[in-house]
């Protein structure tokens, strides 16, 4: 959902969040390779050899990960490795926060290994011959992720662990903006069509909104196909899923 | 926002002084450590922290002696769920915890709130909606975002969202400072709001820590945050349905993809229809997607 602006914020005082540090994606051209940077930087900081990012698909998808980056950026080649096909493991996504550790088959876990951390849970390996952890991350309107270490001599602490994460869940909503944003559809859509498709979203028909903006029901229909056409749409209903999903309205 | 007579009287009896607070921006960082490339987290290499590293929290006393907390673990109830967040609302300087979840009403969003150590009187006073303005505000981090404060100061100014008496009160109620933290549980969204009597008396880095333990310690108490995000009433096909008719398709369309008759499509739909007590397929579709349901 969209904030409400903050007026009377003093320019110079930064409201720190990444979405601001960081450029918006296109005009400053913030690229997946800055987010690629990110990610070698925090895989150093841990003593991981290669670091993947996958998504967690919405509930109706298969219940499979998909690869968005990995260290061999800008091709995919660590993520094959990834075990994507464990539901278990999307399900813990979507359902919690709690970092996921596991360690070489047959491997005792020693000190430095992440199961001697709070909050960390086991699971069976994700990759191959790897130890590693996995830090599930969530971002605006319901989308998930998994950001996976992978590395024989992985090592944190417990402060480490909640620095990581946080630099994860930073990453990752920089990265979801990246892939959603799309400043040229929110500038197409006038006031009024968004007026429109946000009451179609409440239940209101043609008619009630009709009256709601004392507009006639034609203007009215107007809008919502000309919204619908906007956001490449077959219905007036897929318009609003698509205008909630990319955020164009609350 | 709040019921103007309750504000108005208990604004009369709260204070004398007719000017009025409002809150201001967001303290002031140092714009230096958020542009650093490498370390944008002031609490990346910062050794502050008031805890034990480790298992001294009041959940992990709870998981017993095994390094393999595994998702069978069982949850903490909701008393150790107090504890944890009492130890939390210590460990960073703030003399108040509220847990809060936003439920989306017709018209505007509701604050629900799950736990709290404020005064009856102050969330009585204050008032949900504000509660809620305060959990979403522009202020509001996310995690691995930098914590800024809402200093509820004596700044006039009438075009905030939080109105003057509104901040007066928040003052007096010894709330001068709040730090609103978005948590991530799952897909689950929550707030929790640390305020201070003091400005300035909250620890930033500690703040951050504590964002993510609490996602981590919710994240293992399901039971006790079910029922703030919207549930999910629907069944299994009637998710289906509605998923592909969010996508666009006709019910002739959603039969043959789902393989069963149009007129059980439409059946489906009307269940959802009804069990989100909307008014059409538009508004089921909009209120699934809102909870994050499809």
């Amino acid at each position: 959902m969209t904030r409400p602006a903050l007026k009377d914020v003093d320019p110079g005082q930064p409201r720190a969040t990444f979405g601001q540090v960081w450029p918006q994606g296109g005009s400053h051209g913030l690229t997946l390779a800055d987010a690629v940077r990110r990610c070698r930087w925090m895989a150093l900081d841990i003593n991981a050899d290669a670091f993947a990012l996958l998504l967690a698909p919405p509930a109706q998808e298969r219940a499979r990960l998909v690869p968005c980056l990995d260290s061999d950026h800008p091709g995919i080649g660590f993520s094959k490795t990834i075990d994507a096909d464990t539901e278990h493991v999307v399900q813990h996504v979507r359902s919690s926060t709690e970092p996921l550790w596991w360690s070489k088959a047959g491997d005792c876990a020693s000190d430095t290994a992440p199961g001697s951390l709070s909050w960390v849970t086991r699971i069976s390996p994700l990759v191959e011959d790897k130890a590693g952890i996995a830090f599930p991350v969530h971002a605006e309107r319901n989308q998930c992720g998994l950001m996976v270490f992978a590395g024989d001599g992985i090592s944190l602490s417990q402060d480490m662990l909640y620095d990581i994460h946080g630099r994860c869940f930073s990453l990752f909503a920089a990265v979801s903006r990246i892939r959603s944003d799309n400043p040229g559809l929110k500038r197409a859509m006038t006031r009024r069509e968004l007026e429109c498709l946000k009451l179609t979203a409440n239940g209101y028909t043609s008619e009630e909104i009709a009256r709601l903006l004392r507009l006639s029901v034609h203007t009215t229909n107007q809008y919502l196909t000309q919204s619908a056409q906007k956001l490449n749409a077959v219905s007036r209903t897929q318009a609003v899923a698509k205008a909630l999903r990319l955020g164009l309205i609350e | 926002m709040v019921s103007r007579s309750l504000t108005e009287s208990s604004g009369r009896a709260l204070s004398a002084s007719r000017a009025f607070p409002a809150f201001c921006v967001p303290k002031n960082f140092a714009r230096s450590s958020v542009n650093s490339m490498r370390f944008p987290l002031p609490w990346a290499s910062c050794l502050r922290w008031t805890m034990d590293c480790g298992s001294k929290t009041p959940m992990n006393n709870l998981a017993s002696d095994t390094k393999n907390r595994g998702p069978e673990h069982p949850p903490a109830s909701r008393g150790e769920l107090t504890g944890f967040l009492m130890n939390m609302t210590a460990n960073t300087g703030a003399d108040s915890y509220m847990l809060v979840a936003i439920v989306h009403g017709e018209a505007r969003n509701q604050a629900r709130i799950v736990a709290s150590n404020w005064q009856f009187d102050a969330i009585e006073l204050i008032g949900r909606q504000l509660i809620a303005t305060l959990a979403q505000g522009p202020w509001t981090a996310s995690p691995g975002t930098l914590p800024a404060a809402l200093t509820v100061s004596s700044a006039p100014d009438t075009d905030a969202l939080i109105n003057g008496e509104e901040a007066r009160l928040l003052h007096v109620l010894g709330h001068a400072e709040v730090y609103s933290l978005a948590l991530n549980v799952g897909r689950q969204r929550l707030f929790i709001l640390f305020s201070s009597a003091q400005a300035g008396s909250i620890d930033l880095s500690t703040l951050a820590r504590a964002q993510i333990e609490c996602c981590y310690a919710l994240s293992r108490t399901p039971h006790l945050i079910a029922g703030t995000a919207t549930e999910d009433p629907l069944s299994d096909r009637e998710r289906e349905c509605l998923f592909w008719v969010s996508e666009g398709k006709t019910t002739d369309e959603v039969a043959v993809i789902l393989g069963v008759s149009s007129n059980t499509v439409n059946s489906y739909i009307t269940h959802a229809i009804q069990k989100f007590s909307a008014s059409n397929r538009a508004m089921a579709i909009a209120t699934a997607i809102r909870s994050g349901i499809i």
